[in-house]
């Protein structure tokens, strides 16, 4: 995973692999270029895909293998409830099953399964009518997509309770640029916003996580 | 801590090998745009064929405005194949956008042909008759339309599917309502924006309709 958040105000500096902050992560970062070459992963998961639409099962469980727990994560996001991802993993997998002829080799698959979970979760929010069940309120929120070992570092509470204080957009833009490693572009076409859009999105999150990890650290001080 | 490798749930890989078989890639949103305009004129000669052309000056004076109208109608499905793509929605702006630019085109177009056209007027019966006739009869040919582009779109994954069907629906409306300029003997600026404007509406409605079932549809068969 390539993008990494660094949590900048709380003053632990290395060796997450999730959220970590870094004061250059946002403004300093060049736009990723449209034309980019695709990456080994990329490629195989495309590769995959492509096999799989022509009916390997194998294929399939590779894709999962390779996609579940990330997916799992934004959904946890997104859900903010352990239960509800879960069910909302297998119902994007599910649909990723019954739309597999909808997915064309010219898209990243990474960007089309995560647009794709953002999607089932809208439709199960809009359908069951449960914004208030799925989307706890910030202060109370359980979950974050952080992965396990982030359980051993003190400050993981704190930047969950800053990450929910902040705009649920914003929030969501800075971590799937940062948590996913998702580029700009790609998160334009899964949220349906231009690039320079997604870019100060994620700006805004970062720097506000910034102030209310600095607000913390002070009163702590 | 989560399993490494996580391997599907049974129930899933279950529901997936009853329905293995091998699937055709959906072409992009343009290509898949572009799968609609034959469709659509053929659409269109069976209309006119059906109809026939009205039987002065207009369809000489009108058929520009009406090709024009028609690459309207085909941007609006592009941005609506663009809308059914997890990975490749458009700026939600930009959509607004550019169904506004849709709405007033169309308005621009029917003001340049009343005042290109000979007014002309209904051959029978009253002015409020010859609408309703022509708001149905192109309702009815748009939703005909629709249905038929559904055929392509029926398998897309749109987070909004609403506003995708509405887009659909849009595109077809506009589509037959540059047919219907062609048609209908009835120039008069009432009888084209109120009539065949009308039948844009129905059909834009009708598609953000099926849009909404198809998308609720999808949510009930799990």
């Amino acid at each position: 995973m390539s993008g990494r958040l660094a949590c900048l105000g709380a003053g632990v500096v290395t060796g997450w692999r999730v959220l970590v902050l870094s004061t250059k992560a946002v403004t300093n970062r060049p736009p990723p270029a449209k034309t980019s070459i695709v990456s080994e992963a990329e490629r195989e998961l495309r590769d995959l895909m492509i096999r799989y639409q022509s009916g390997s099962l194998e294929a399939f469980q590779e894709i999962y293998a390779d996609l579940a727990p990330g997916v799992r994560r934004y959904l946890l996001h997104l859900a903010g409830g352990l239960q509800i991802a879960d069910d909302l993993l297998q119902e994007t997998f599910l649909q990723m099953h019954r739309s597999r002829a909808a997915y064309n080799p010219a898209y990243a698959v990474k960007p089309w399964v995560f647009g794709l979970a953002r999607n089932v979760f809208l439709m199960n929010r809009r359908a069951a009518r449960r914004w208030t069940e799925v989307h706890v309120l910030p202060g109370d929120m359980p979950e974050s997509p952080v992965l396990p070992e982030m359980d051993k570092l003190g400050c993981v509470d704190e930047v969950r309770r800053c990450l929910a204080g902040l705009a649920a957009d914003h929030v969501e833009a800075l971590l799937l640029h940062h948590e996913w490693g998702f580029s700009f572009d790609e998160i334009s076409g899964m949220l349906g916003i231009s690039a320079q859009a997604a870019r100060t999105r994620a700006s805004r999150g970062m720097a506000g996580l910034r102030a209310a990890l600095n607000q913390i650290q002070r009163a702590g001080a | 801590m989560m399993d490494p490798s996580p391997k599907p749930p049974e129930a899933l890989i279950q529901a997936i090998t009853q329905d293995l078989r091998p699937v055709k890639p959906s072409p992009p949103p343009l290509p898949l745009a572009m799968r609609m305009v034959p469709l659509a004129l053929v659409f269109s000669w069976l209309i006119f064929l059906a109809m026939g052309v009205r039987r002065d000056s207009g369809p000489l004076l009108t058929w520009g405005v009406s090709s024009a109208q028609f690459v309207v109608a085909m941007a609006l499905i592009w941005i609506a194949a663009h809308e059914g793509t997890p990975a490749g929605r458009l700026p939600s702006k930009m959509v607004r956008a550019a169904s506004a630019a849709a709405f007033v085109a169309v308005v621009l177009l029917t003001l340049l042909t009343a005042s290109l056209t000979p007014p002309g007027g209904p051959a029978h019966g009253s002015p409020w008759i010859a609408g309703l006739a022509c708001g149905l009869g192109s309702t009815i040919a748009g939703a005909i339309l629709i249905l038929l582009f559904s055929w392509t779109f029926r398998k897309s994954v749109a987070a909004r599917p609403t506003v995708a069907g509405a887009l659909y629906g849009a595109g077809a409306g506009v589509a037959i309502n540059a047919d219907w300029r062609i048609i209908c003997p009835v120039s008069t600026l009432p009888h084209a924006l109120g009539a065949h404007g009308t039948a844009i509406l129905a059909t834009m409605l009708l598609g953000a309709c099926l849009g909404r079932i198809w998308g609720a549809r999808r949510l009930q068969t799990r």
